[in-house]
């Protein structure tokens, strides 16, 4: 996969994906930390932001259109795949700023997730604290990818389901020109798409969960739905929280009004970074 | 996405390898590069080699799908387009037949032609021959959802009811900046005054909440009891804060009419006697006694029943009776009463005396006022009357003693 592909052997190849995948003996480079952690693998050892690596990307997209302007494009694109940080969105956060967003609070010992564990710092005063180094590798990763999304003009929803700050996340949608989904989840929305909006719909690129629970204490559906659909997640997840199905864990508070701000905010910046860069390498098609 | 704008990349996936990656997905593969409903063809790789190119890709599909949207759409409008030329072609005829001038002649003109031309008898206007211009008869269409890149023009088009939940988040926002100003107001200690000013603005007692009917009109989405309920419990927190007049104007769009009875009897207004001081005359009612009672202000509590004070009234409870509209109102020690009673006894009296001052009173306050004296039942009449003594027994209702055998 480290191997350039000359561009007649990238036309060549027919599809990328999983048939690729298969010929590579199911060999797949897992994106949950926890696992990684286990094969000594760390997401930001290697430096881009993700997992994909830039020869097979440009080797699909140069199999998809024959068109020259469409393989100018790519090779724009994937340029942004061989930066470390292409839209300068890993220097937004700092672990003293989210120590005063007050991230690193979880809940109670009780209330404790066990796959939960291994982001924890510690408890205190029975409450446990979240390791804010880990948050801080795991939220500037989650940031850069969307950024990414944003940058190839993708769809962004953001989800939660908490009613205190859920204008926040609205609004922070909506400033941004992308969509929000703070309502009660129907279940259909993803998988029943055609029906329910009574045409083809095109569903999101990206999730973004500032709750991955919703009022029942209970994972959002919109998690499993977007894992079975593959649509790539970013949440936020709280001590209480299961982290499995995202794609992109940041474990950090996500009840105190203050955090939820803090977490819009630095979003909001993410995506306009990646949507301004795209506008400025003219990809943008009116 | 995936670098080739608005291309998106279709990919068979055979059952082993979504059983084998379910928990690792988009892990090596850019998720524009995936196709979003995955359809599963045949098991074996063979089929993934004879890719069957005739399927249309979401892209395609989401582009098929905005041409056929245009294709109505422009169907519609031709549509509205001739039945607006035939109606304007009917008007013609029908000014001409009513010697109307055929180009200044307004709806309500059609109106009333068709109803002298074709008169009905019939109850509902619904079913009565009609004649509008067509972008009132044809069901206003529901615009494209996306455009042709397949994303959504509207930012809470996810939730299903986009426009219902855009109106929930405007209203959150606009009590979001009373609050703040309140807070404002509160450091410079000018609350208080805005408070007054909020009675005046903001008439909520001749008009109610619209409708569940014409708030799914408003928004034109099939939205249910609960949203319905939901956004009442909004409004009612908007319109609480204290400074939910200054936008009088935004809440009024959600308020309609009031179709309630105190419209019906109309307030009289005040007239002024010689002194310059003003007053009103009313009567009252209750069983056989009759009163006339006359209401003075500018007094000092001063009460006259048939030349005497109020100790015209032995017992409190009459005496009680005359005080409760005066207050009600809180005007006790601001009016004077005078009042000539007759016929009933001392309790038909005292409520006669109370009903008309009631109704002298109303001349007297604000109509909110009145119609929380309407609820008070203060200017009901009491219709009450002694009920007829039947035959086989003692009195209206007392039987005679029952007897087993």
């Amino acid at each position: 996969m480290s191997a350039p592909l000359s561009k007649s052997r990238a036309l060549a190849c027919r599809f990328f994906s999983f048939r690729t995948v298969l010929k590579n003996n199911g060999r797949v480079t897992v994106s949950c930390p926890v696992a990684m952690k286990a094969r000594g693998h760390n997401s930001s050892q290697k430096g881009y932001s993700s997992s994909t690596s830039p020869t097979s990307q440009k080797a699909a997209a140069a199999e998809a259109s024959p068109l020259s302007e469409d393989v100018a494009d790519v090779d724009v694109a994937a340029k942004s795949l061989q930066h470390h940080d292409y839209f300068g969105v890993r220097d937004l956060v700092t672990v003293r700023d989210m120590f005063k967003a007050r991230v690193h609070f979880g809940h109670k010992e009780g209330l404790r997730d066990p796959y939960m564990a291994p982001y924890l710092f510690g408890n205190r005063l029975g409450i446990d604290i979240i390791d804010l180094d880990q948050t801080l590798t795991l939220f500037q990763d989650a940031l850069n990818f969307t950024a990414h999304i944003a940058y190839r003009g993708g769809i962004i929803l953001f989800l939660s389901r908490h009613r205190q700050t859920m204008p926040w996340v609205e609004r922070t949608a909506l400033e941004v020109n992308e969509y929000s989904h703070c309502r009660f989840w129907k279940g259909g929305t993803f998988t029943n798409a055609t029906i329910q909006f009574g045409t083809v719909t095109r569903l999101p690129d990206l999730c973004i969960f500032l709750h991955t629970q919703n009022n029942a204490f209970l994972p959002h559906a919109a998690i499993t739905d977007s894992a079975k659909l593959l649509i790539p997640t970013v949440g936020i997840v709280d001590s209480n929280c299961d982290p499995r199905l995202i794609t992109y864990p940041i474990p950090g508070n996500d009840d105190t009004p203050v955090t939820v701000q803090y977490y819009c905010n630095l979003f909001k910046k993410a995506i306009l970074a990646g949507k301004k860069k795209r506008r400025l390498d003219g990809l943008e098609q009116d | 996405m995936a670098g080739h704008m608005g291309r998106i990349r279709h990919v068979v996936l055979t059952n082993q390898t979504l059983l084998s990656n379910w928990r690792v997905i988009v892990s090596d593969v850019l998720p524009g590069q995936l196709h979003y409903t995955c359809t599963s063809q045949a098991d074996s790789p063979k089929s993934s080699k004879a890719f069957n190119k005739s399927t249309p890709t979401k892209a395609e599909k989401i582009s098929k799908a905005m041409k056929a949207y245009m294709e109505r759409a422009q169907a519609h409008d031709e549509m509205l387009k001739k039945e607006t030329a035939d109606y304007e072609i009917g008007k013609r005829h029908l000014a001409n037949i009513m010697g109307l001038d055929p180009d200044h002649m307004t709806d309500q003109d059609v109106k009333e032609s068709i109803r002298y031309l074709l008169p009905s008898g019939l109850y509902d206007p619904a079913s009565r021959p009609m004649m509008k211009p067509p972008q009132k008869v044809f069901p206003k269409r529901k615009d494209a959802q996306f455009g042709m890149d397949g994303r959504p023009f509207h930012a809470f088009f996810y939730t299903g009811k986009p426009q219902f939940y855009e109106l929930l988040y405007k209203i959150t926002w606009k009590l979001e900046a009373l609050k703040k100003e309140e807070d404002k107001l509160l450091q410079v200690g000018a609350l208080f005054h805005e408070i007054e000013e909020k009675a005046k603005k903001l008439p909520l007692h001749e008009n109610e909440w619209i409708s569940y009917d014409t708030l799914k009109a408003m928004v034109m989405e099939e939205i249910s009891q609960q949203d319905y309920g939901q956004f009442l419990k909004l409004m009612t927190r908007f319109i609480e804060h204290p400074l939910a007049h200054k936008e009088a104007k935004y809440i009024m769009k959600f308020r309609q009419r009031l179709n309630r009875q105190s419209f019906g009897d109309k307030i009289k207004p005040l007239k002024t006697d010689k002194d310059g001081r003003s007053f009103m005359t009313a009567e009252g009612h209750r069983k056989s006694a009759v009163a006339a009672v006359t209401v003075r202000g500018h007094g000092s509590g001063q009460v006259t029943i048939n030349g005497l004070d109020l100790e015209y009234f032995t017992l409190n409870m009459h005496r009680e009776q005359i005080m409760f509209p005066i207050q009600f109102v809180n005007m006790l020690g601001d009016i004077d009463i005078e009042s000539q009673v007759s016929g009933g006894g001392p309790s038909s009296q005292a409520g006669a005396i109370r009903l008309g001052l009631a109704r002298a009173l109303t001349s007297f306050v604000s109509p909110d006022i009145v119609e929380k004296m309407r609820l008070a039942g203060l200017l009901t009449r009491d219709p009450r009357r002694k009920e007829r003594k039947k035959p086989g027994q003692a009195k209206a209702r007392k039987k005679f003693t029952w007897k087993k055998r």
